[in-house]
């Protein structure tokens, strides 16, 4: 007779296409990030005046742009700017969430009361408009857009977790932990945050893609990128001018944001049906 | 007295109110007895045992004193009762599952309960974690301890919490209803694992349940707690021969105990317990009670001395009643 019990069963997946055909562009993004000179078959800077504004072919999948760069590459060179920003904002905002919630619901009492009316203050103001203002006063680049992204970003990730902790703290194993006389930093340590996670990382996920749209908008109201950096809001404001005669230029960028946007949400909401109560 | 407890009071603060869970008990523990509480949910028994760990609800207010080897424990600062945890008093729950880290293998948890008091090193500790498990007689201890809680049985892991909370040699040993969520097989093998345990590490057991079956198993003495209050306290044999309380006698004719009358139906105790904050005037328990007349609905009995216990209560049994509760 084993001594161990069986094993428990699976949490079955969510069935269905679209959460592989949402790995799969997750997957190309990530090539796109990593090696993109590899992918693109054009120098994403280089102009070549010869070749403006000419419809998608063979020769230029997504057609060429005003200074005949091959919009293609431009987009896969972009990634590294659109969607990697979004990535650095959304980490280092749920980095400092976490441990900003993890205080604050460990503390509780007027600790806990005095960092809560914090958050609340960065909830009250309107997200965008305060982002918008961050990245004014530092001046325009995309370092900007992401500080500043990032300082609207970390209060949902600090109210999630404390909301967690508060809830994780009340459980019988935090509970046993403390009857051994384990420190509360330990009981944060191992007790709780091991639990916070599963949360954290299916916000952090969908958040990818929302960030990655707030990105592409600063960028296109001029606040991000500087030219002829192909970062994909840059691409789609520099379109307007064209989008009579040259709509290629306005819908590929635009769609790879879509498509960028919906894969990590598809990701996020699949995790998110994953996780155990 | 390895644990005295001198006037406790646990309350609440509820819309301005202040409610009285736990009322101004007092009581002793003497070294190596099995001590058992004894009461209804509701009735303050957990409360008073979390309370000697200092492990209260937050929202709880404390007062009065528990003294454990001489040294008072309520109220200090919780570092001081952080050292206290674990390495001279230890705590069972009732949900052992529950209770357990269900992301870190057992043998794991057991051995935090040596590193968290800088006992012994990670790899010492997991040792010792191992030898506990054996201790508590489960068969392939090493294999156990790098299971995780969802693979081992519910018997299994209460034994393991038992293993958690002892890895460290308390002295004390609370035991917060260890046996409720369990079938009763498993149930008497645990009690029995307790007493073996007991006597090989000359532990004290204070064992909060609000089941009569346990008390009669393995009890030295009884503290039967009612609305906050103590009703009886005494020799477990003398209460179990013949309880004075009318509560003690109505506990142990709905728990079927009394040999006396084995094959009668079942007696329950009319009513609920009251609630924190509607506690009945004069005997809290006088609404339920058989044997109240109009006194107790009006003077608080005081505790007192009563043949070879205590108790609080102004109509106790008499000795020659041959069913206590006949007698209105």
């Amino acid at each position: 007779m084993s001594v161990l019990a069986e094993p428990p069963r699976r949490i079955p997946r969510p069935r269905g296409v679209l959460t592989p055909l949402a790995l799969l562009i997750v997957a190309a993004l990530a090539a796109f990030t990593m090696l993109p000179s590899l992918i693109a078959p054009y120098d994403p800077i280089a102009l070549a005046m010869s070749d403006r504004l000419k419809p998608p072919s063979l020769e230029h999948l997504f057609g060429t742009d005003e200074g005949g760069r091959d919009i293609f590459s431009r987009v896969v060179h972009g990634t590294r700017y659109s969607l990697g920003v979004a990535i650095v904002i959304v980490f280092f905002s749920a980095l400092f969430g976490v441990i900003y919630g993890a205080v604050s619901g460990m503390a509780r009492g007027w600790v806990d009361n005095v960092l809560m009316r914090i958050v609340d203050l960065f909830f009250g103001f309107p997200a965008l408009v305060l982002a918008l203002a961050v990245a004014a006063a530092m001046g325009r680049g995309l370092d900007s857009v992401a500080l500043s992204l990032a300082v609207i970003w970390w209060p949902g990730y600090a109210r999630l977790v404390r909301g967690e902790v508060l809830r994780l703290r009340e459980r019988p194993h935090v509970e046993s932990a403390r009857a051994l006389g384990v420190s509360e930093l330990t009981i944060l340590r191992r007790h709780i945050i091991p639990f916070v996670t599963q949360e954290v990382n299916v916000r952090v996920t969908t958040d990818i893609g929302f960030a990655l749209v707030a990105v592409t908008a600063l960028s296109f109201l001029g606040l991000g990128a500087n030219s002829p950096t192909p970062e994909w809001g840059l691409l789609i404001r520099d379109s307007r001018s064209y989008f009579g005669s040259a709509w290629w230029y306005l819908v590929f960028p635009g769609t790879m944001i879509m498509l960028t946007a919906t894969a990590f949400s598809i990701i996020g909401d699949a995790l998110a049906s994953r996780r155990s109560a | 007295m390895i644990l005295s407890v001198r006037d406790l009071a646990v309350s609440f603060r509820r819309d301005g109110q202040e409610l009285t869970a736990v009322d101004h008990i007092s009581f002793d523990v003497a070294e190596g007895e099995t001590f058992i509480i004894i009461g209804e949910s509701g009735s303050g028994k957990s409360l008073t045992g979390m309370s000697i760990a200092g492990l209260q609800p937050q929202a709880a207010s404390v007062s009065g004193s528990i003294t454990f080897k001489g040294r008072e424990l309520l109220n200090r600062p919780d570092a001081e009762l952080r050292r206290v945890r674990g390495r001279e008093v230890g705590l069972i729950y009732q949900d052992p599952l529950g209770s357990l880290n269900p992301v870190w293998p057992v043998g794991d948890q057991i051995a935090e309960a040596l590193t968290a008091h800088g006992l012994l090193g990670r790899a010492e500790a997991a040792r010792r974690a191992v030898e506990m498990l054996d201790r508590v007689h489960i068969p392939d201890p090493r294999r156990v301890a790098q299971a995780y809680p969802h693979e081992i049985s519910g018997g299994m892991r209460q034994r393991a919490m038992i293993a958690m909370a002892l890895a460290a040699s308390p002295s004390l040993l609370i035991a917060d209803e260890p046996t409720t969520a369990l079938d009763v097989t498993i149930k008497a093998q645990m009690l029995e694992l307790l007493s073996e345990l007991k006597r090989e590490l000359s532990l004290t057991v204070v064992l909060i349940t609000h089941d009569m079956g346990v008390v009669a198993e393995v009890a030295d003495r009884i503290l039967v707690m009612y609305a906050g209050r103590i009703a009886e306290i005494g020799d477990a044999d003398a209460i179990m021969q013949r309880p004075s309380h009318p509560y003690t006698a109505a506990l142990m004719a709905s728990a079927m105990i009394s040999e006396a009358r084995p094959k009668q139906d079942l007696d329950a105790i009319l009513g609920g317990a009251p609630g924190l904050g509607a506690f009945p005037s004069g005997c809290r328990f006088h609404p339920r009670c058989a044997r109240a007349r109009d006194d107790c609905s009006r003077v608080d009995p005081p505790r007192r001395p009563w043949g070879a216990v205590e108790l609080a209560c102004h109509h106790p049994v008499a000795a020659d009643a041959t069913h206590p509760l006949v007698e209105a």
